[in-house]
């Protein structure tokens, strides 16, 4: 009995550890700046209101600052939030979407096809993310800058592709290994080339990687701070992070404004895993353990 | 129809050698079993004639054409495998149309194959169900559908029916040989198990360490083994194989050094014209139909099956006769059958 107990109570500690900031974020986007910074806090909003999302999506027109009273301070980048998330979307889809592409491929020939140095391929890939980004963000930079691509969505596309492939290769290599052998030859029988094979055999039955392929890329891409910050320096390119951050940095911060930002910027992924989140336990899972 | 012509075929896995210049001629329509324990070869040799692994050394021929480097769906070969290999996510229909979809074979004739594959196979009320939803025999004979419904002129199978019980095993085999008959096609077929091997072949291939080391009739690798690892590969109870203790034909050189085989079914109650031989009687099994004796013999024991009449107890002397002509002499250094 005692044991249960204790279970509980860490149990509800540790939840309250990791779901503590996301309420704080989430109630103090309801409230205004005065309610937030009041001692002793307010827990739940005294007097929610939407006026912080309004703030945030009416920043970009000229009237927007008759809104300053309602929201407290704007900080000075807030009309660059929406475009930021635009591109941030923009940046995830991409990236997921190649990702898989190119991964799903390599994945296959590795996983299935018998060629000379095959493993190497794989150790090759793998040894890729050996190397810190930190050690990156200098070469990568110059390589991008004479690609003449700094300050472009794509600079983030191809630099995010570089961290997510590997990953994902390894992840849907274990998973193509663990589907039977003779399924592939049965489709190799009955009439399928290799395109056939991945599309007819590997596809659907590793629908659980594929899925949590595509979110781990989304996820990566949503939240990477580093490279953004280093390869993107204007509104037509920077994503999310570097926006929300730049608002911590300012002379003043809004924190009404900065939280309602918060929680506008965890929405999609919040959406993506309750959508998927029944493929992603099994993907995860099934794509640790080979067999 | 294919004739499979098989000319110095090698496999190698890096250093590994697990087909060694194969020779092997399957005329049209015959049913070739290729037969051997596991390891010996001849799933990698299936699969060669499949297209599934490359062939390091040799040609392959389908008829006169040379298909050594064509891969798998070129070669218009079926496959059935003993992992019945049936695509989870698809239904016993769709699983059975798959081949005839991948040709773009015309959506009604599609159905048209489909439902008469059905038929025959006892398939028609599973037509909807998914392979997890089947029995093992169901799933086979699902193999089976996918494999017949694009009418090949080459047949292949993996051990098709070592994942099967015992009683299913046998209506399964007396089904794919109903199956030959009917579709005359040429039928490579891979087993550990001599029975199935016996009852099934036109001819067999038995192979061992990547070597054929007898392709004859059913009847004749059985009364006639090439060497004593056919003879003790085929039969059951084993042959019983002797440097001595058994009656040396009269036309065997004098001090040639030679390995004796005895089936155990070749006994007969001691007569006229027979060699006669006894022993302690060490163990009896009565099997029902027949008793399964060890008789000491010398030094060493042999395995008799007799009739069920022969009343004979443990312990006991035996008396019993051979006919030396159903002997098999094997020379004890090469382990080759000889003959007069």
């Amino acid at each position: 009995m005692a044991r249960r107990l204790m279970l509980a109570l860490f149990s509800a500690l540790f939840v309250l550890y990791v779901a503590g900031p996301v309420l704080w974020l989430l109630s103090s986007s309801l409230q205004m700046e005065s309610e937030i910074t009041a001692v002793p806090p307010n827990w739940l909003p005294p007097h929610p209101g939407m006026h912080n999302f309004v703030a945030i999506f009416s920043a970009g027109d000229s009237a927007a600052y008759t809104n300053r009273g309602i929201a407290g301070f704007l900080p000075s980048g807030a009309a660059n939030l929406l475009p930021s998330l635009y591109n941030s979307l923009q940046v995830g889809l991409w990236v997921a979407a190649l990702n898989l592409l190119v991964s799903l491929t390599a994945a296959y020939a590795i996983a299935v096809i018998d060629f000379k140095g095959r493993r190497a391929t794989l150790y090759t890939v793998l040894a890729t993310r050996v190397i810190p980004d930190i050690a990156l963000v200098v070469p990568l930079f110059l390589v991008i800058r004479n690609l003449g691509l700094i300050n472009s969505i794509g600079a983030l596309v191809v630099t995010y592709l570089a961290v997510t492939v590997p990953f994902t290769i390894f992840i849907l290599i274990s998973y193509f290994e663990g589907i039977p052998r003779d399924l592939y030859r049965a489709s190799r029988i009955d009439g399928c080339g290799h395109w056939g094979a991945l599309r007819h055999v590997y596809l659907p039955l590793s629908l659980p990687a594929l899925v949590a392929a595509l979110m781990f890329a989304f996820l990566t891409s949503w939240n990477e701070f580093l490279f953004a910050l280093v390869l993107t320096q204007s509104a037509a390119a920077q994503t999310l992070p570097i926006i929300i951050a730049g608002f911590v940095m300012d002379f003043t911060t809004s924190f009404s404004f900065v939280n309602a930002a918060g929680v506008i910027a965890i929405l999609p992924p919040v959406l993506l895993a309750v959508i998927f989140q029944r493929y992603i336990v099994s993907g995860l899972t099934a794509g640790a353990v080979k067999g | 129809m294919a004739a499979i012509t098989l000319q110095g075929v090698t496999k190698r896995y890096g250093s590994v050698t697990a087909v060694q210049a194969l020779d092997l001629a399957i005329h049209e329509g015959e049913f070739m079993v290729l037969l051997g324990p596991s390891g010996c070869g001849k799933t990698t040799t299936l699969n060669m004639i499949a297209g599934l692994e490359e062939i390091s050394d040799g040609t392959l021929l389908f008829d006169a054409n040379d298909v050594t480097r064509l891969p798998p769906h070129q070669r218009e070969v079926a496959m059935v495998f003993q992992s019945y290999a049936l695509y989870p996510n698809k239904t016993v229909a769709e699983n059975i149309a798959f081949p005839l979809k991948l040709r773009r074979v015309p959506k009604a004739e599609i159905e048209r194959a489909v439902a008469g594959v059905a038929e025959q196979l006892e398939l028609t009320p599973l037509l909807q169900r998914r392979p997890n939803q089947l029995s093992g025999g169901q799933r086979q004979r699902v193999a089976l559908g996918r494999a017949i419904v694009r009418n090949p002129s080459v047949f292949l199978m993996d051990e098709p029916l070592s994942n099967l019980d015992a009683t299913l095993r046998l209506s399964m085999r007396s089904l794919i040989k109903r199956l030959h008959h009917r579709l005359k096609a040429t039928f490579v077929y891979v087993t550990h198990d001599q029975a199935e091997a016996l009852t099934l072949a036109d001819r067999i291939a038995v192979m061992q360490g990547g070597v054929v080391q007898q392709l004859d009739t059913p009847e004749g690798i059985y009364e006639r083994p090439a060497n004593t690892f056919v003879a003790s590969f085929l039969g059951s109870p084993q042959i019983n194989l002797l440097r001595e203790g058994l009656p040396r034909p009269s036309w065997v050189a004098e001090g040639r050094e030679v390995i004796i085989g005895l089936r155990p079914e070749d006994v007969a109650r001691p007569a006229a014209g027979l060699v006669t031989l006894g022993g302690r009687v060490e163990l009896v099994s009565p099997l029902g139909s027949e008793t399964q004796l060890e008789v000491a013999l010398g030094s060493a024991s042999v395995t008799l099956r007799v009739p069920k009449d022969w009343r004979v107890n443990e312990g006991e002397t035996l008396e019993f006769g051979i006919d030396p002509a159903r002997l098999h002499v094997f020379d004890a250094t090469t382990e080759r059958r000889i003959a007069p």
